[in-house]
């Protein structure tokens, strides 16, 4: 960092980061022994130099150039990339951005830097001997205020490096003065230096890592919105197979769906469509059930268990699941009042519905039963030597699953159609927007239980807790739903 | 011909049934007549012996749901549990032919004809036409 923020100290006059600890070393010293350095610092020296400095967050090479360069050069040192370029680049964001940050306490250094700044506005590109004559000069004043005139970043960067080459001089006609004061200046100002340097450099990296982490985030949640997870009643993310996911997504947009085909059929019952017109819409609706036991199906293939426990479900639907959705003989339960008036022909039907439903979920059940129970077996009687076959036994077993899951989207499958022709035109149209708001109101005692007002979130600003508000809560959340 | 002998063999073959609700047959014809018998053939003669004749595998949970749905209608199917027939693989396999894939078991057939297997019966059952069925072979008086 330093030798090429002396660089651009040529340029832009803001020096009150430069490390002037190293500097007035180096001065003080006259050690400036140019080794493998010498090259390449020329070479900073007379390369083309930027106009001034703009702000610039985000320098024109990635930041683990600038890292690599200070990881090369010592282990607290300067990020000194070798190149010209990343140099004058690297130099403007440090420069630039660590002012704020690594401001040297020391007044010393502060009044250093303004003379140096006035200074660099006369010396650009010195060559290495113009600045030892700058050394000389600068030596000749007093040895107090001596850090002002700048050596190089030559002499910064080596002085760096092994106190020995600092003291064997290229031959240079200043004498050292090394009192202990002197010493222990430049030793406080030696760490100053590096601290402020680190300081700076864990700085960028959080930044980086920040704005890393934050395009991953956003990211994530593009993605997670996309599956639409948020829709899917709350389910936590990252426990979902990818068939589970693609399920919730399509079971999304089917209530979505649900919702228009629900708003079809009231306003085509309110504005007393023509039995033909509202038979369409009738057969419209039950083809969209068809189609939510076609995903079921495909679904119940990829990942039987996110539809057997219901991942895909709100709470409340959860709690009623039977075999992964609804139960039929409760649905028929539920219209059987809400249909009146119903021919006797009509009523028998409907019975007969309720009955034969009865007894296919009762069949179905006992043989998940059994099915549990084989499992069961097969998991706990294994030996050590055939545990293996055992578990192939309920591996099979398991497959066996989708099958139930399967039969019973056909019971439901089934019902509806069932329903559908017992029922007169008119009266299905009426029956199916009965258990769209059926299913309405489940998701929604959901969203409202969920919400529900508890302690920790009723207290006011004193902690404690004002009945007054208690109540007001829950009526509210209910009022939003009154139009059922 | 043979005729299958009933209720003698009956109880080496019930679980958990009740025995006036299931009667399970064993048949053992002739070797001669075993190997001449075509698998198909013998499926719809064992099919034509009673009113309600159920194909199934004894350890099969979904033919367990499926006698379990007949006994809850008080109807008591004969059943043929594959799995214990010396040619029941045989069996299997046509029953596979007959059905166009998938499982072989359950399947079901009344008066003879073939209804299919469990969505099928299901089916036939909600929209209310298993029951006239059983009652016209005379499975079920009600």
């Amino acid at each position: 960092m330093l030798h090429h923020s002396n660089t651009s100290s040529f340029i832009n006059h803001e020096v009150s980061d430069f490390d002037f600890g190293e500097l007035e070393e180096a001065i003080v010293l006259q050690g400036v022994k140019l080794n493998n350095n010498n090259h390449e610092i020329k070479q900073t020296l007379y390369s083309t130099v930027k106009p001034a400095a703009t702000l610039e967050m985000f320098p024109s090479w990635p930041i683990r150039f600038q890292q690599r360069g200070s990881s090369k050069s010592g282990e607290e040192s300067t990020d000194s990339g070798r190149s010209p370029m990343n140099t004058l680049s690297s130099t403007r964001l440090e420069t630039e951005s660590e002012s704020p940050i690594s401001r040297k306490a020391s007044p010393e250094q502060q009044a250093a830097a303004a003379a140096a700044a006035f200074d660099y506005k006369h010396h650009h590109l010195q060559p290495l001997q113009r600045l030892r004559q700058v050394e000389m000069a600068s030596g000749s004043d007093s040895p107090g205020t001596g850090i002002s005139q700048a050596t190089h970043a030559t002499a910064t960067a080596t002085a760096k490096q092994t106190p020995d080459k600092r003291r064997r001089g290229p031959g240079s006609n200043s004498e050292k003065v090394l009192d202990a004061k002197t010493l222990r200046r430049l030793a406080q100002n030696r760490e100053a230096a590096r601290k402020s340097r680190i300081r700076k450099k864990a700085y960028v990296q959080q930044l980086e890592s920040s704005r890393i982490r934050l395009s991953q985030l956003e990211q994530d949640l593009q993605r997670a919105r996309s599956q639409g997870l948020f829709l899917g009643g709350g389910v936590a993310n990252g426990n979902i197979s990818s068939g589970g996911a693609v399920f919730d997504m399509e079971y999304a947009r089917w209530v979505d769906d649900d919702h228009g085909h629900m708003t079809e059929l009231r306003t085509a019952l309110q504005s007393h469509l023509s039995d033909g017109d509202l038979r369409v819409i009738v057969d419209g609706y039950i083809t969209h059930y068809d189609e939510i036991f076609r995903l079921r199906g495909v679904a119940a293939k990829s990942d039987v268990f996110h539809l057997i426990t219901g991942m895909w479900a709100t709470a409340v639907e959860r709690c009623f699941l039977w075999m992964g959705g609804f139960r039929p003989s409760d649905l028929i339960k539920m219209l059987i009042s809400q249909l009146d008036p119903l021919t006797e022909q009509q009523l028998v039907g409907i019975y007969g519905l309720q009955q034969s439903t009865q007894q296919a979920e009762e069949a179905l059940s006992q043989g998940l039963d059994q099915l549990h129970q084989s499992l069961l077996d097969a998991i706990a009687n294994s030996s050590l030597n055939d545990s293996m076959h055992h578990m192939v036994v309920a591996l099979g077993k398991i497959s066996n699953l989708e099958g139930f899951v399967r039969q019973a989207d056909n019971l439901r499958q089934q019902t509806l159609h069932q329903l559908r022709r017992v029922l007169t035109v008119r009266q299905a149209a009426r029956c199916f927007v009965v258990i769209g708001e059926y299913y309405g109101r489940l998701r929604a005692l959901s969203s409202l239980w969920a919400s529900r007002p508890r302690e920790s979130l009723m207290t006011d600003n004193n902690g404690e807790m004002t009945p007054g508000m208690q109540m007001l809560q829950p009526s509210h959340q209910i009022n939003q739903f009154s139009h059922f | 011909m043979r005729h299958c002998q009933k209720s003698s063999h009956a109880s080496c073959y019930l679980q958990q049934y009740h025995p006036s609700m299931l009667r399970h047959h064993a048949c053992h014809p002739s070797a001669a007549a075993a190997a001449a018998e075509d698998p198909l053939q013998r499926v719809v003669r064992l099919a034509s012996g009673s009113a309600i004749v159920i194909f199934s595998v004894s350890t099969c949970c979904m033919c367990h749901a499926l006698k379990r749905l007949f006994c809850g209608m008080g109807v008591s199917p004969t059943v043929f549990e594959l799995d214990q027939d010396p040619r029941g693989k045989d069996i299997e396999r046509a029953l596979m032919l007959l059905l166009g894939g998938g499982s072989a078991v359950p399947v079901v057939f009344i008066g003879g004809k073939l209804v299919g297997a469990m969505d099928r019966v299901m089916a036939s059952h909600i929209n209310g036409t298993l029951v006239p069925l059983l009652k016209e072979a005379g499975a079920l008086w009600l």
